[in-house]
């Protein structure tokens, strides 16, 4: 039953092909096609990132940190971009979300690994 | 202290650079050159390619790698992003059909959205020595003209540019964005609402100073909305409009350079002194160039892909990481680089210069 919820929501989504890629996956864990091969890659990636900054965690700056954060955002915004960046020559409007999407990440990064003036929120009644 | 010049070099050199010769190139091809065979400007394109573009991504690199005390200042970018580039030009080589595609893609649309930005960039730069202030309301028009014009850039080359929704790049097929038909129409309402905003800004400054706004101010936008609106209808223009991004860049990263290199104690104000530097500069940033965009899909030649296809991807991977270090050594709100966008060349060679961002005479 997964599976096939699995396939209808990628055969809406990716085209029919990827589909038949879950649902032969599915069965077999040891095939996989090369797309998931990359996903694997790309959370294994993101989770690397996760890491290293929980271990710089206290030794760099907050500016690292969140640095390290839009990179897993990059990355997991990429994996994303590779199965729904084409979604949109089925349903147009969501070419425009793609177009839009990328918009806002490429925002995102061009604040990357720059000094925001933000000051903490604190709460009401807390030391200053 | 004296009132900031509104140039860097002077009237003629900025303003060809920065978009007088884009607009008269754009202008040219229109009347002479309505060709399809672009083959010609293709060529003429990538001999000019090793002498600015790519000494344009060589520049950045420099910048950000010359300096120990910018890696300790940014080490994501400088040692994170780097390996995470290298990983995705691995997974593209590995995958050339599966990833290579929408690394392509992603690359292709992050192109000109850089470019949007360095034009209001340098709007603001020249706003800033002209003494109109940008504030949010004038930013929001500025960015919402500029921006739209990159969309409807776009989707007119991708209308125009691809055939059966595929864009050759580098002998590779890469899939165009696919977007709706209303699309265009939106872009172009928020396109020309944002120019009639900014426009009104300026308009209203101009009555309160009782003077006109300096033409250079405007240009930076005006030569965006010719490259990514009428301009984006002509083949054989597209293919040099990264060439005068480039000449845009590499003016104000020389300032930069200048200003780095003999603005210090002790350093030489002189003629002589800004030719070494800026030849030195120059040359390294061929070279580099010609390591990034040759040698390095030389070094990978070995690989079962055609070498078109792996500088192709290696080139995607070079434009990202410029992106990306781009925006980190260009905050206007950084002090220094504020600093040095405020000056003049002229004024690196004269006796005494003054630091606009913290106003005591520099040692000399």
């Amino acid at each position: 039953m997964r599976e096939a919820a699995a396939g209808v929501v990628l055969a809406v989504f990716a085209g029919s092909a990827p589909a038949a890629d879950v649902a032969v996956g599915a069965s077999d864990p040891i095939s996989v096609t090369p797309r998931e091969m990359f996903l694997a890659a790309g959370i294994g990636v993101m989770a690397m990132c996760g890491l290293t900054s929980f271990f710089l965690a206290g030794r760099v700056t907050e500016r690292t940190h969140v640095a390290l954060a839009m990179l897993v955002v990059l990355i997991g915004g990429f994996c994303l971009f590779t199965l729904f960046g084409l979604v949109g020559r089925e349903i147009p409007v969501t070419g425009a979300l793609v177009l839009l999407g990328l918009i806002g990440l490429f925002k995102l990064m061009n604040q990357f690994e720059i000094g925001r003036n933000r000051t903490p929120r604190t709460k009401k009644g807390s030391d200053k | 202290m004296t009132a900031p010049s509104l140039y860097f070099v002077n009237w003629w050199a900025d303003t060809l650079i920065i978009g007088g010769w884009s607009i008269l190139t754009w202008i040219a091809l229109l009347a002479f050159y309505n060709s399809a065979d672009t083959q010609p400007i293709f060529w003429l394109s990538l001999v000019l390619s090793l002498v600015v573009n790519y000494p344009h991504f060589s520049a950045t690199v420099y910048r950000l790698y010359q300096n120990p005390e910018n890696i300790r200042q940014f080490p994501v970018t400088a040692w994170g992003l780097p390996l995470i580039m290298v990983g995705a030009v691995g997974a593209s080589l590995w995958q050339p059909n599966v990833v290579a595609p929408y690394f392509l893609m992603l690359f292709l649309v992050w192109s000109p959205y850089h470019y949007s930005g360095q034009t209001v960039g340098l709007t603001m730069v020249y706003a800033r020595r002209a003494g109109f202030s940008i504030g949010r309301r004038e930013r929001m028009g500025l960015s919402a003209f500029v921006f739209s014009a990159f969309v409807c850039g776009v989707i007119r080359f991708q209308q125009t540019g691809s055939s059966g929704g595929f864009i050759d790049f580098y002998g590779m097929s890469v899939p165009v964005v696919p977007l709706p038909d209303w699309m265009n129409a939106a872009a172009h309402a928020v396109m020309w609402t944002g120019a009639l905003v900014f426009a009104g800004f300026a308009v209203v400054w101009c009555l309160r100073q009782k003077r006109l706004i300096p033409p250079i101010v405007l240009l930076p936008a005006l030569t965006h909305f010719v490259w990514f609106v009428p301009g984006a209808g002509l083949k054989s223009f597209w293919i040099v409009i990264p060439f005068f991004h480039s000449l845009q860049y590499l003016l104000v990263a020389l300032a930069m350079q200048l200003k780095i290199r003999i603005d210090v104690a002790g350093g030489e104000h002189s003629w002589r002194r800004i030719g070494v530097e800026a030849r030195r500069w120059g040359s390294r940033n061929i070279l580099g160039g010609v390591l990034l965009f040759i040698g390095l899909p030389a070094a990978f030649s070995w690989l079962p892909l055609p070498l078109l296809t792996t500088a192709g991807i290696l080139a995607a991977a070079v434009n990202i990481h410029h992106f990306f270090v781009d925006g980190v050594i260009w905050k206007l709100r950084d002090a220094a680089t504020s600093s040095a966008l405020m000056m003049n060349i002229a004024e690196l060679a004269g006796p005494a210069v003054v630091d606009r961002a913290r106003p005591k005479p520099v040692e000399v």
